[in-house]
């Protein structure tokens, strides 16, 4: 049953997305199981339309922006909050979380406001920003994991051998952080890619912005069905194929994260 | 090359004082070994020297100069940790010259070590080796060799052995010794095990609850313990402790014991002159008491007590026994295996007088030794 309810939606999208208009329109007659003329009409049109490779490109800047902005300040502070018992931890702890206990919905409004006065309303250092703050509270879960499996020991053998502690950081624990890192940076990626709420208040309708899920929605009732099934395939595959290739990354990543 | 001495060394975390006043002087090329019990203070005070811990007072001074406040990366220092601290994701050699790379020594001297350093170490071959592809004791020696290229004035070593199985461990007390030969460093070397400390090390510092108890030769502490802590600490099978009191009278000078009267060699005696009457704890190691056929061949200085034989455990080419004088407590003694011995027997064995250590039950201090300071 539960592999019915992943699979069906799966099958029809991709089943639509290779349907001519005949498949769909069936004028009251049943749509068929598989289309009878199955083509890849939808995908040659979306790659000969310009405005879809920007689209492309706008996500990719903005997912890749993303990933880079939050691990520049996820990864130094998951480092001192992983290896440092400073006053105030738990606060700090509880205020990084703090930013995800609400619903999405409700955090865009005061954002967008204060982006609306500071200029960054309509920018993609706008929705860059947003997704940060979005996928920070898991990078830093993440990375505090990653840090605190690495044993003191290490640290302060390479401090005794000489090593400065920027060093040390970048020697020894990067290293060996990597493969939580990289589960964190992967999931960022994935958040920004089909990342719809805050993207859709803060780009507001600047086109030239737009990115995958902002365009999908943006066309979802000018275009035929088998057009939207297309673009909604290619926003998922980078998604799939990431999923599978660092699911036992991820795994390790979430599960060290949330033992302490 | 330089000696260490630590002055009036306080360690605090927040209110408790883990060591206190602890004073500590190494020569230039010794081997010293810190012993004592877990929980004791002696790691505590070896990261102090290796600048892992802050010092609350007092004074690391090695080589005329103080270290305090110098950090760990400048001080002349390398330390092996008890888990080996081994980089997992570098090789055999990238762990070797880690400290080298870190310094910028130039890359033909990095050879030369390299060269010296391997053999010595009997790595050859494991160059290329990641750390979890290798045995323990190769683990071990990778360790040291990554301490020893650096050249440390002192070398700070923290119970390297324990993770090692038995068989390991004595090839690598050989090893060490066999290398602290060679460089003759500085060693301070940590350990719980009184077996390795007393192989291996030329001074022993023997800690108990962040204080130094005594600081001597192995060999001294053996014969001449300090303090009751010595005489229990060190010593396999422990030391016998009875309660006495000390008998002085015209003829024959002794101690009254809870296992009888025991003479004491004319030294002994002399010391005692002035104490009649003095309440003592009395240290007989197992070795000092001894079996024999015949009356006529023990010493003049010697005294026999009775005992019932209750246990009796095979130590290889010897056996322990231990047996119980009348109600009293239990003595153990070594016998050799010459005859069986079965429980229940009674039997009659010597005291040696000339090894009978005298403590005071309030201070805890050996009342035949001179008032030494360490």
């Amino acid at each position: 049953m539960a592999v019915l309810m992943v699979i069906v939606p799966v099958y029809l999208l991709v089943k639509y997305s290779i349907s001519d208009i005949g498949s769909i329109n069936t004028g009251g007659a049943a749509i068929p199981l598989w289309p009878e003329n199955p083509t890849l009409r939808s995908y040659a049109y979306l790659f000969t339309d310009h405005n879809f490779y920007q689209v492309i490109l706008n996500s990719v800047i903005v997912a890749f922006s993303t990933v880079l902005l939050s691990m520049i300040i996820g990864v130094p502070a998951a480092y001192f909050l992983g290896r440092y018992r400073i006053p105030g931890r738990r606060m700090v702890l509880l205020g990084i979380i703090s930013v995800r206990l609400f619903p999405d919905i409700v955090s865009v409004i005061p954002i967008t406001e204060f982006f609306i006065h500071t200029g960054l309303h309509q920018t993609f250092t706008g929705v860059i920003l947003s997704h940060t703050l979005l996928a920070l509270p898991y990078v830093i879960f993440i990375g505090i994991g990653a840090f605190e499996s690495i044993p003191v020991d290490l640290e302060q053998q390479a401090w005794v051998l000489g090593a400065s502690r920027y060093q040390t950081f970048l020697k020894i624990l990067m290293p060996l952080a990597i493969p939580g890192l990289a589960a964190a940076a992967i999931y960022t990626f994935l958040l920004s890619w089909d990342e719809f709420i805050f993207a859709y208040y803060i780009v507001f309708g600047r086109q030239e912005l737009f990115t995958m899920t902002l365009y999908l929605n943006g066309i979802k009732h000018a275009a035929p069905q088998n057009l939207l099934a297309a673009i909604s395939v290619c926003l998922s595959v980078p998604v799939v194929l990431f999923s599978f290739l660092v699911q036992r990354y991820m795994i390790a990543g979430i599960s060290t994260g949330s033992v302490k | 090359m330089a000696d260490l001495i630590l002055r009036s060394i306080t360690k605090k975390f927040g209110n408790t004082t883990v060591i206190s006043k602890l004073d500590l002087s190494v020569k230039s090329g010794e081997f010293v070994t810190l012993l004592g019990p877990s929980g004791c203070g002696k790691t505590t005070l070896l990261r102090m020297i290796a600048g892992l811990e802050t010092i609350e007072e007092g004074e690391l001074i090695i080589g005329g100069k103080k270290y305090n406040n110098i950090p760990s990366q400048k001080r002349r220092i390398a330390m092996v940790f008890q888990s080996y601290a081994l980089f997992p994701h570098m090789s055999v050699m990238q762990n070797i010259i880690f400290g080298l790379k870190i310094n910028k020594v130039k890359a033909e001297v990095i050879q030369q070590k390299l060269a010296w350093v391997i053999p010595l170490l009997r790595l050859d071959g494991l160059e290329k080796r990641l750390p979890r592809e290798i045995s323990g004791g190769q683990r071990q020696r990778v360790a040291l060799a990554r301490a020893l290229v650096l050249d440390p004035d002192v070398l700070l070593l923290d119970e390297p052995l324990s993770n090692l199985d038995t068989a390991l461990r004595e090839t690598a007390v050989e090893e060490l010794k066999r290398i602290h030969r060679h460089v003759g460093k500085t060693i301070i070397y940590v350990t719980h095990n009184q077996v390795e400390a007393m192989t291996m090390s030329e001074r022993i510092a023997l800690i108990n609850n962040g204080h130094i108890e005594q600081y001597d030769k192995p060999k001294v502490i053996y014969d001449n313990p300090k303090t009751v802590f010595s005489a229990e600490f060190i010593g396999s099978p422990p030391i016998n402790l009875v309660n006495g009191e000390i008998c002085v009278q015209k003829h024959y000078s002794g101690v009254k014991t809870e296992i009888g009267f025991l003479k004491l060699d004319r030294e002994r005696t002399g010391k005692i002159a002035e104490m009649d009457g003095k309440k003592v704890l009395v240290g007989i190691r197992p070795q000092s008491i001894y079996y024999i056929e015949h009356l006529a061949q023990r010493r003049h200085t010697d005294t026999h007590i009775f005992l019932t034989v209750e246990l009796v455990e095979n130590l290889g080419d010897r056996s322990l026994v231990v047996g119980r004088c009348g109600d009293g407590p239990i003595v153990r003694f070594i016998m050799t295996r010459e005859e069986d011995i079965l429980p229940e027997r009674k039997m009659t064995v010597f005291v040696d007088g000339r090894r009978i250590h005298l403590f005071d039950p309030v201070t805890r201090l050996n009342i035949f030794r001179e008032n030494d300071t360490i």
